[in-house]
């Protein structure tokens, strides 16, 4: 840009310096604060609290919670940006706006919402305990609330990308005698398929960090009903600050991983746009 | 009747896009749905190849009522406004689409698609994304690809409207050539009445959800019944102060008077004029060299009217007095539409 246009050399260092102090101090010296108080108490303790039962078990619980987010979303993502954007019926913008609500609603009011609808003291109790189905304070509860909070992430990605898109290609294919799964196959996926792997990766990361809804499910059973976000805030409250920062290490190298692998998605995905 | 259209009724929501439409297109013709933009030419279009269905009425296919027959089922090749190419697949992949669909024989396909490439002039662009193409390429490949399948019937909706003016010209004649080489029973969408005049062996005319007028080229032009069809064609003027005009016996009531340019002989005032009784005088307002004629517009008396003269003759200069005969006119009165002669020009003339 012209250096007149924008106030000169002055004020365009002052901005650029003020950006990286504002990310370092923010960003860069927590990471490395995260790392240093890790490998503190050398190489072996880092090793030991990583691959402590509970703190193996606690990485199990969030895998299981992402998939499970994952899949659900990805079903659930389909499905709502498909009726959205190639579907005229009644309560669309209702259903649109819905749809955003984990976003702007608290995790923590979320989690309560989940432990009145289906604790003890619910309507639905007595059906789940003939069922012999335990939600609150268990494994299922942690699942819902990872699959709640991050409701919307794919289909927000996909909607704008399929409305975008429109229906010809669709209906020239219909035409010509194709078949749903066929065009969905062989049309529609091709043009959401970077939308999709992104809304994907940012579910991921989503589920992988959620606290605030699982914490108030969860009931904090070690070994049980612990994820890795929820087994950090024991530790850290039992003063074992290596063990600690070294379960969250690993989520913020999770985190790294998902940061370059999005960044992929998005190179690759402005690329093919290109070529379109 | 290879194609029908029966009391064929269609609203989205309140808003009644097809009203009453009732027509035949007999096989092997190249039919022009000619309309202004909105009147309904699309959504009759889409009924037909069963992307929209009608609220009532029947469409019949080959003699067959075809009203419950999905769109994938009918057979029928579409070329979409924006041609709707397959933006991920290859030109090549493009027009094999719909033979893969069908599962027909490799080698056939093969031969199919590289029969295609040859007749609409893209051989080499095979490998290339629709992105990669220009837009009277990109066309020609929407045109082979609703053809590869050999459909009975082929829809094709404003197919010329993407593309530049000089390229369209073009690809007008090569489309007319290539649909009357192949036989297929054609009907095509657009709202140019140069190009449908051009184009189509019959025009069905459509406004505001209705049909006007179903005929040749040239029987609408020639007797436009109504008055929509009569302003819709051609480039009439209408006259504001017509008792100017002499020898026209003009009824009591009529809604308007059109006239055409080639209605019009405008002469100088020491030019030859046969019916030199029944001319009105009028001035030049403006005089514009179009190529194959000069294009006027004649003051009569307040009357602006489209008149033309050719390029050969004696120049008319802006601000001369000429003499102005019109042979006829076309008046509407109740949305029906007729023609008034010139009572002069009616009787017979004795050749000296
Ligand atoms: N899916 C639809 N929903 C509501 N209105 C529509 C729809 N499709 C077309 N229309 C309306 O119907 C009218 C006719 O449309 P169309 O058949 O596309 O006209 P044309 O092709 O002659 O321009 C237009 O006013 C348009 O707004
Ligand atoms: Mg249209």
């Amino acid at each position: 840009m012209h250096e007149e246009t924008t106030g000169g050399k002055v004020v365009k260092v002052l901005l650029i310096a003020l950006t990286f102090v504002f990310v370092f101090l923010f960003l860069v010296l927590p990471l490395v604060t995260v790392f240093k108080e890790a490998f503190s108490q050398g190489w072996a303790a880092y090793q030991r609290a990583v691959t402590d039962s509970y703190t193996l078990k606690a990485a199990g619980l969030t895998l299981e919670a992402t998939v499970f987010a994952v899949l659900i979303n990805t079903l659930f993502g389909l499905a709502a940006a498909w009726s959205i954007t190639k579907f005229e019926f009644r309560g669309k913008k209702l259903l649109t706006t819905l749809i955003d609500l984990p976003v702007t609603v608290s995790p923590v009011i979320a989690g309560l919402i989940f432990l009145l609808t289906f604790g003890s003291q619910s309507i639905l109790a007595p059906l789940l305990r003939d069922l012999n189905l335990k939600i609150v304070f268990a494994v299922p509860g942690i699942v819902l609330a990872t699959v709640f909070v991050t409701f919307p992430f794919i289909s927000r990605e996909l909607i704008p990308v399929m409305e975008a898109q429109g229906t010809d290609e669709e209906e020239a294919a219909a035409l010509m005698g194709a078949k749903g799964f066929l065009i969905f196959r062989k049309i529609t996926f091709p043009q959401i398929k970077w939308a999709f792997l992104y809304g994907i990766v940012l579910c991921t990361a989503r589920a992988m960090g959620e606290f605030g809804a699982v914490s108030v499910l969860s009931g904090h059973l070690r070994g049980k009903t612990n994820t890795l976000p929820l087994h950090v805030e024991i530790l850290f409250n039992e003063f074992q600050y290596v063990p600690a920062f070294a379960v969250a290490s690993i989520l913020v190298i999770l985190a790294i991983i998902i940061l370059i692998i999005k960044s992929a998605i998005e190179q690759k995905g402005a690329k093919s746009s290109d070529v379109r | 009747m290879y194609v029908e259209l029966k009391d064929i009724n269609k609203n989205y929501g309140n808003f009644e896009a097809s009203k009453d439409i009732n027509f035949g297109i007999e096989k092997g013709k190249l039919v022009a749905l000619l309309g202004p933009s909105g009147s309904g030419k699309t959504t009759i279009l889409r009924m037909i190849a069963g992307l929209e269905t009608p609220d009532s009425g029947e469409i019949l296919i080959d003699g067959e009522v075809v009203n419950d027959i999905p769109a994938s089922k009918r057979g029928i090749g579409f070329v979409f406004q924006n041609y709707a190419l397959f933006r991920y697949m290859t030109v090549w992949d493009n027009i094999a689409f719909g033979l893969k669909v069908q599962k027909a024989d490799k080698e056939y396909i093969k031969q199919r698609v590289d029969e295609l490439l040859t007749l609409t002039n893209l051989k080499g662009f095979e490998d290339r994304y629709p992105t990669q193409l220009s837009g009277g390429q990109r066309q020609r490949v929407a045109f082979a690809r609703a053809l590869a399948p050999n459909p009975h019937l082929l829809l094709l909706d404003e197919p010329f409207a993407a593309i530049d003016a000089k390229v369209r010209q073009e690809l007008r004649s090569w489309l007319k050539e290539m649909i009357e080489q192949l036989g297929v029973t054609s009907i095509f969408v657009t709202h140019d009445q140069d190009e449908a005049i051009e184009v189509s062996d019959q025009i069905i005319l459509t406004n505001k959800g209705r049909i006007e007028q179903i005929g040749t080229p040239l029987e609408i032009y020639q007797n436009p019944e109504t008055a929509f069809t009569a302003g819709f064609f051609g480039k009439g003027s209408k006259l504001d102060y017509p008792q100017t005009f002499r020898r026209f016996d003009i009824p009591e009531g009529v809604d308007d008077l059109l006239v055409r340019p080639e209605f019009v002989e405008v002469t100088k005032k020491d030019e030859f004029q046969k019916y030199s009784n029944s001319v009105s005088e009028g001035t030049i307002v403006e005089a514009e060299f179009r190529g194959d004629w000069i294009e006027l517009k004649v003051d009569v008396d307040g009357n602006v009217i489209n008149a033309r003269r050719a390029p050969e003759a004696e120049p008319v200069e802006v601000g001369e007095r000429v003499n102005v005969l019109v042979y006829k006119l076309l008046v509407t009165e109740n949305d029906k539409a007729r023609i008034l002669y010139n009572e002069s020009v009616r009787e017979p003339v004795v050749v000296i």
